[in-house]
């Protein structure tokens, strides 16, 4: 046990580590992702093709493949960057197809019929989308942003592989350097699942701030 | 960059990677397997009487949906090595990945069994089917049929999910790409290769769980 | 000689004893008693109605003849045997195991108010699946037991049909053929016909009153009188969990004793009840 208790400073430097690369990737995703689906219904002519080109290459392929090109395979063609740069570009872009899809289906979700009758009665468009559809499409997609956020963490896991010193890297170096390995696995997965567990609940939180009346699953 | 010698020089590739993603594609098939009937039996232990089981299963659910399959893979092989008995990488990661999976496809079972109604199940109590019988015959059949879209979906997931056994010393399509990159000194061209493998893989699975829904739709 | 004037006295003996019994059956869900003292003997060959209001339990009590409910108090006696526990004395741990209940079950079989039909497999393989999987008959004769039961109630030609494209009143035909196949010797019906459009009502009755004719052994709940006082040869009023009154249907309909169930009746004497009793 106390070992295991030991092992706490080390991993508390990791947990900020990968909570730094995944919560950037992620916030940068979901931005990306929310302007990639806006874009997407104001061109849709230009923009459906490559969207679903992008989503398909970027949700057909493991996270892995994706980051080893960006990290061994861009220098290639000139663009080098530092594994934790690598990290978070090459997961802004994964997360970014995820979070568009939301977006999408989002949007696709809310009844036109909310929105109509409010202007029916006289509530000026950007006042009605305000405070009729802007916050249903957020009360819907709290879940699924805070479900792809824990699914970023998760996949911040893979970096370890080019040595980013996050979760993982720090267990494996704990094992390889001690010879011991329960503790430190141990920890690695307690480490995790709190994180996950974390977000799971601060998103029913905002869930029912901002939309009590909406039942949560 | 020459394309007929990149051409020559992709189709150098194909051999290894072929090998790499068929270890892939049989490592995925027994998860998937495996995964299913775990899966169900999970499943039956969420919702047994018994307060233990149906405990025993939300936790065994929770932390393996709630930490990186990774972390997971690195569990099943380093630890049993580290208590004196050493597990083979294909072996870990057939366990890791089975298990990994069972937590997810019990959550989307556990959807299809809900949805059957109870008064089936009565019926085959009456006519004297075995739990088994009416487990095999009545429940399981329908809940494919109600789950197959998302059970293709996670199909495609573990294909995914698959590509870090490479870390575990398992000779995957991943493992081959970076073998072949240290040897060639053209990671942009081995990588993308193997991206493209994946991607033909995930895009058949998916049109063929598309072909099978439509067919059993018509059925039903 | 000697020993085949035994066995038709046997035999005689057997047909005068009721096939199936309960006696002081009771069932509770946590606080509420929802079955009380319930007394029921059925003898070979005899159709028993149960009729009475919404939540008299006389579902309950029927479901409790094949132990789809497990009784508290009471004893179920299927051909001489104790249904579900392994002693008359019985408690929770006292319960009979699955095998055993099979068994002692095994010559009932069940008609249900939603069908419960198996959606995924033909209107043949529903047929067909007790006698597979329970019964251990091959799948040949099987097939053929099952085509000579959807034969007859009326549906052989649909056999290769699943059950999404039958109406109402073929469905439940279907599972009076699935509950036919297996040859039992009672039939339990649990308001077959409560779940119909009242067009699809009447030939279901049919097959129904056909069966009852072949000297069939029937518990029928029911909430269609007039059928109920045709074919019936004892008709139990419950209500409360209780039995109320008993007797025959001229008694029942005609000539009732207790005030509660000239109340029940009430809608159905002024559809000119007595005639049809007059016809029985």
């Amino acid at each position: 046990m106390n070992s295991f208790l030991s092992l706490i400073p080390r991993f508390a430097d990791a947990i900020l580590v990968t909570l730094e690369v995944s919560l950037l990737a992620a916030f940068i995703g979901a931005l990306g992702g929310f302007v990639l689906n806006a874009l997407r219904l104001r061109f849709p002519r230009w923009l459906a093709a490559p969207y679903r080109v992008y989503v398909w290459l970027v949700r057909g392929t493991p996270y892995l493949s994706q980051l080893v090109i960006v990290y061994f395979g861009l220098p290639v063609i000139g663009i080098t960057m530092t594994a934790v740069q690598a990290t978070i570009v090459s997961l802004a872009f994964y997360s970014a197809a995820y979070f568009a899809e939301i977006f999408r289906a989002g949007w696709a979700s809310i009844p036109r019929g909310h929105g109509e009758a409010a202007r029916a009665f006289g509530i000026s468009r950007w006042a009605a989308f305000r405070s009729i559809e802007m916050p249903q499409a957020i009360a819907f997609a709290i879940p699924l942003l805070a479900n792809q956020t824990i699914l970023v963490i998760k996949e911040s896991a893979v970096a370890s592989i080019i040595t980013v010193p996050e979760l993982t890297m720090t267990a494996s170096d704990i094992v390889s350097s001690t010879y011991t390995y329960i503790a430190p696995y141990a920890m690695l997965i307690v480490c995790y699942w709190l994180l996950t567990q974390c977000i799971a609940l601060a998103a029913q939180w905002a869930q029912v701030l901002i939309a009590p009346s909406r039942k949560t699953s | 960059m020459n394309p007929p010698d990149l051409l020559a020089r992709c189709l150098g590739y194909l051999p290894q990677l072929l090998d790499g993603a068929i270890t892939t594609l049989w490592l995925s098939a027994i998860a998937v397997a495996c995964g299913f009937f775990a899966g169900i039996f999970i499943y039956m232990m969420s919702a047994s009487k018994s307060r233990m089981l149906a405990t025993a299963a939300r936790v065994y659910v929770s932390l393996f949906r709630g930490t990186p399959v990774l972390a997971q893979l690195l569990v099943f092989y380093y630890v049993p090595s580290g208590l004196g008995w050493a597990i083979p990488g294909v072996v870990a990661a057939a366990v890791g990945l089975s298990m990994n999976t069972a937590a997810y496809q019990s959550q989307i079972l556990g959807a299809g069994f809900r949805a059957i109604p109870r008064g089936q199940i009565e019926a085959a109590q009456t006519f004297n089917l075995t739990r088994r019988q009416a487990l095999w015959h009545v429940e399981i059949p329908q809940v494919i049929a109600l789950t197959l879209p998302a059970l293709v979906s996670e199909m495609i997931d573990i294909v995914k999910a698959s590509a870090v056994v490479s870390v575990i010393a398992v000779t995957d399509l991943m493992r081959v790409g970076q073998q072949l990159s240290s040897v060639s000194y053209r990671p942009l061209e081995v990588y993308t290769l193997a991206a493209c493998f994946y991607l033909a893989i995930t895009s058949l699975l998916s049109l063929a769980g598309r072909g099978i829904e439509r067919r059993v739709a018509r059925r039903t | 000689m000697g020993a085949s004037a035994d066995r038709s006295f046997a035999e005689n003996l057997m047909s005068s004893l009721p096939i199936l019994e309960l006696r002081a059956v009771g069932k509770s869900y946590g606080a509420n008693r929802v079955l009380k003292g319930i007394d029921l003997a059925v003898t070979r060959g005899e159709i028993v109605s149960l009729i009475g209001p919404s939540g008299s339990g006389k579902t309950t009590a029927l479901r409790c003849m094949n132990f789809l409910e497990a009784y508290d108090e009471g004893e179920v006696w299927i051909k001489g045997q104790l249904l579900g526990y392994r002693s008359a004395g019985r408690s929770a741990r006292d319960r009979d195991s699955e095998k055993s209940i099979a068994e002692v079950r095994r010559p009932v079989s069940m008609v249900f108010q939603q069908f419960n039909l198996w959606p995924h497999m033909s209107v043949l393989g529903n047929v067909a699946a007790p006698l597979v999987l329970s019964k251990k008959t091959g799948k040949a004769d099987a097939h053929k037991q099952a085509l000579a039961a959807l034969t007859r109630v009326g549906l052989a030609e649909k056999a290769d049909a699943y059950p999404a494209s039958l109406s109402g009143g073929q469905q439940q035909r279907v599972g009076i053929a699935r509950a036919l196949a297996i040859e039992p010797e009672v039939m339990l019906l649990d308001e077959p016909t409560s779940a119909l459009d009242p067009e699809l009502v009447e030939e279901v009755l049919s097959v129904i009153r056909s069966l009852a004719q072949d000297g069939m052994t029937m518990v029928m709940v029911t909430h269609e009188m007039s059928f109920a006082a045709k074919i019936s040869d004892h008709v139990v009023f419950m209500e409360a969990g209780q039995i109320v009154e008993a007797g025959p249907p001229e008694q029942i309909f005609g000539n009732t004793r207790t005030p509660r169930l000239q109340q029940f009746l009430k809608p159905w004497f002024d559809r000119s009840l007595t005639a049809a009793t007059g016809v029985a």
